[in-house]
């Protein structure tokens, strides 16, 4: 065992042979990671709030409702109904479009986001100038299979999305400047590091919060063991609504799983709906989707939650509501 | 130039990485070239075996005599020029220059060992007990691969990036260049295996072992290289010399022993390196069809000194009672199955899962989610390196069908998806100790929300706790799969509070 100042020593009179060379490279190597592990960033913690920004950014109409059969062409008109997609995505921006591919299922199946809605959209956002769009989603059954079963992986690609699979190790810490029991939750970092974020969960039952929409969606950024969200899941789910500020809500019920869900797996429980919504607000989203499939807005608990805080508004009556057919 | 040599090297390399390939290739989607399971199919010694010791055929039978004849017209090709193992043992061998000169006597007893474990092994599976495993080449080298070399380099390869792309916020075109061959060639996940560290010793012992000998292992102890050289004993490609200086240097190095003090060799022991030709300093040394030799020194009856003597029987005798009673457990009556142990899908009958599993590792390579683990010895000693699911780790799933497509003797039967589906690995049971919702009145239900049973295999029972309603989970034994996906999801640390149980 030759200690690596002697072989600097050799390195400095040139008289280094291969296998010296190779042990100070092996050397050089692990300073360098020892190093970088030892200034690693997340040693100082940074205090405050470190989600993404409010921009505020509002659409011609709070929601616009699309009907029809078709869910690309219903997609692209719903935005365009909003102001078009040039109103949230300038040049240059990086986008990540969150769609629902949790579960190991093919489209007819109502279990995740329809394919054509990412697709739609992620063309949108190319066409409004992003730089770059990102799908992703942590999945509960086996990442790539669901890529390939749900249509997302192909749908988006083909429209030129970054499709892939998001690491643990690439997180945000996230830190609230208020109490909140998402303090400290590992959030993937490209959920935080984008110029927009857009919402693309797929309206369904769920056995625990009845429906998951929007909010329950973003539970897809969300790394570590995730089944801990679901205890006091009201306040922790819009606690992450607030950190991820969504730009962009378009909810998904063109085929909607009304029984067995979230995983679903019957078509019997399937029913064409053929709707689509979009907002700013994930709030009234959520609101008005509950309401059209027939559920009271206020009996889903993160939606109680959000609208006993203020974050958002649940009042649809008062909203501006474009109904449009296609 | 020993091109002889140079092809020989070339080969191996080849079928080395071709084998590794086939085995890295071995994942969700399988859309390698080759199936899996290619390497058994072409293996002699677990077809036959397989075969006897189940009274079925099974498939690769033809490609396995196909392979017999190829001997008997070539002699050793395989171990000298396919063999992984052997080459591995090769490359090992290299880093020791000399082979110990070894006397005739000696080299003929050495080579003994691996006929009588050919022969054990015969005699086990005619009682209906497969041991193949144990000492196979191509097992033993698939599992290494696919449980220690796979998840060793890309871990590596992980923690190397990773650390990169963190420690330098290389974010940009290196991390997507990472993405990509995460999704192409490395696999979304790395493996873990565990206690691979002894399947790794048990590789390293016998690779290891080339150090004392050159090829100890396919000289002394393979009963396939024991299969193939009956085969070449009666090859037709034949090692002639011609009158030659009598120096003897093709003796003292050639790696198998094969050549005696009088120059003439044993054609089963040699697997055809090609070395003597280069290293004869007369040229005196070719490898030639005729029939009839040019000089053939010593051509005696090679048998008549093969005769296993006495003393040699008795101590195989105890060898063989020693391994018998290894393997007491198999002859007491049917295994007994544990309720911890949960079989890959589709195993129904575990004596006859032991008898048909080679402990290749290619189904837990395949495995999706990872939870397909060895064994060590938990079911006792017949069940080491058997798979089974841990749903800590990772569940079974659903519309998955890999590993039975994978297995190389069908110890996991391929099951079309909808019989998959319903192929029942064991039961979950809830602990109300444990569980949120039933003993802290909390919400959770993750488990329901993860049952991929359509109609829901885990239920909910609305209960009025003080003014809330608490959803407590049930499980419907008739609906249960035992998937143990609610076991996988389950948030209850450090014991889950769903556990799946064989039934």
């Amino acid at each position: 065992m030759q200690n690596p100042i002697r072989l600097l020593e050799s390195l400095r009179q040139r008289k280094l042979s291969r296998r010296e060379f190779l042990k100070l490279f092996l050397y050089g190597l692990a300073g360098l990671i020892l190093g970088s592990e030892l200034l690693r960033p997340e040693a100082a913690k940074a205090a405050g709030f470190n989600g993404r920004k409010k921009r505020g950014i509002k659409g011609d109409h709070d929601i616009v409702l699309a009907e029809g059969d078709d869910p690309y062409t219903m997609t692209r008109r719903a935005i365009e109904a909003m102001g078009g997609m040039s109103r949230f995505v300038k040049k240059d921006d990086t986008v990540l479009v969150k769609p629902n591919i949790a579960w190991d299922r093919a489209p007819e199946y109502a279990a995740n986001t329809n394919p054509a809605v990412v697709a739609a959209l992620v063309e949108l956002c190319y066409e409004a100038g992003a730089k770059r769009v990102n799908v992703f989603d942590i999945s509960c059954n086996s990442a790539q299979r669901t890529y390939v079963t749900s249509g997302i992986q192909k749908a988006a690609q083909e429209k030129g999305a970054k499709v892939y699979f998001a690491d643990d190790w690439n997180v945000i810490n996230a830190h609230f400047n208020y109490e909140s029991p998402m303090e400290g939750w590992p959030i993937i970092r490209d959920a935080i590091d984008c110029d927009v974020f857009i919402n693309v969960p797929v309206l369904k039952h769920h056995g625990l919060t009845s429906l998951t929409l929007s909010m329950k969606n973003l539970m897809g950024v969300c790394s570590s063991s995730r089944g801990q969200i679901h205890s006091g899941i009201g306040t922790k789910l819009v606690d992450l609504t607030d950190f991820i500020q969504p730009d962009l809500t378009v909810i998904d019920a063109y085929r909607v799983l009304l029984k067995n869900g979230p995983t679903g797996g019957n078509l019997n429980d399937v029913v064409k709906m053929g709707k689509l919504i979009a907002a700013t607000d994930p709030t009234l989203a959520d609101a008005y989707a509950a309401k059209m499939a027939g559920k009271d807005p206020l009996s889903i608990c993160y939606i109680a939650e959000a609208a006993k805080r203020g974050f958002g508004s649940t009042n649809i009556d008062g909203a501006d509501i474009l109904k449009i057919s296609v | 130039m020993k091109k002889l040599v140079l092809a020989r090297r070339i080969s191996q390399g080849l079928f080395l990485l071709l084998f590794i390939y086939i085995l890295w290739s071995s994942t969700y989607p399988l859309k390698g070239l080759l199936p899996p399971e290619t390497f058994f199919r072409i293996n002699p010694l677990i077809v036959f075996v397989a075969s006897v010791s189940l009274r079925v055929v099974l498939p690769g039978l033809i490609l396995c005599v196909l392979m017999l004849i190829l001997t008997l017209i070539f002699g050793r090709f395989f171990c000298g020029w396919i063999c992984p193992l052997g080459s591995t043992i090769d490359i090992a061998g290299a880093l020791r220059r000399k082979s110990p000169n070894l006397t005739d006597k000696l080299n003929a007893k050495l080579g003994k060992g691996k006929f009588v474990i050919m022969v054990i092994i015969f005699i086990f599976a005619y009682f209906g007990i497969q041991i193949a495993w144990i000492f196979d080449p191509m097992v033993i080298m698939a599992r290494f691969v696919s449980l220690n070399l796979i998840p060793s380099v890309t871990l590596s390869l992980d923690k190397a990036f990773s650390a990169v792309i963190r420690g330098f916020k290389l974010y940009g075109p290196l991390y997507d260049f990472y993405r990509a061959l995460k999704t192409s060639v490395l696999g979304v996940r790395v493996a873990y295996f565990s206690h691979s560290l002894v399947i790794f010793l048990f590789f390293a012992l016998i690779i290891s072992a080339s150090g004392l000998l050159k090829r100890f292992w396919c000289r002394l102890i393979c009963p396939l290289g024991a299969i193939y050289a009956l085969a070449a004993r009666f090859s037709l490609l034949k090692r002639i010399i011609s009158p030659c200086v009598n120096c003897k240097r093709c003796k003292s190095l050639c790696r198998m022993g094969a050549i005696h003090d009088d120059l003439s060799y044993a054609k089963g022991e040699c697997v055809l390196c090609m070395d003597c030709i280069y290293d004869c300093p007369a040229h005196a040394t070719v490898f030639a069809f005729a029939k009839k030799a040019m000089v053939e020194p010593g051509a005696k009856n090679e048998g008549a000194k093969d005769g296993i003597s006495r003393k040699n029987f008795l101590v195989w005798l105890v060898i063989s009672v020693i391994s018998f009673l290894g393997f007491r457990n198999r002859l007491e009556g049917p295994a007994a199955p544990r309720a911890n142990i949960i079989r890959p899908p589709g195993v129904e009958n575990e004596d006859e899962f032991l008898d048909r599993c080679i402990r290749c590792g290619n189904c837990m390579k395949v495995c999706i989610t990872n939870g397909l683990q060895p064994l060590l010895l938990q079911q006792g000693l017949s069940g080491i390196w058997t798979p089974h699911l841990i749903p800590e780790i990772g569940y079974c799933e659903y519309n998955c069908t890999l590993c039975g497509n994978v297995c190389p003797t069908q110890a996991i039967p391929r099951l079309s998806l909808e019989q998959k589906r319903q192929a029942r690995l064991g039961l979950a049971r809830i602990d109300h100790a444990l569980c949120l919702p039933w003993s802290k009145s909390k919400d959770c239900i993750v488990c329901e929300e993860h049952c991929p049973i359509s109609d829901k295999a885990i239920k909910l029972k609305e209960e009025n706790i003080q003014g809330r309603i608490i959803k407590k989970p049930f499980v419907d034994p008739a609906l249960c799969i035992g998937c143990g996906i609610c076991q996988n999801k389950c948030p209850v640390r450090p014991e889950r509070a769903i556990k799946v149980e064989r039934t």
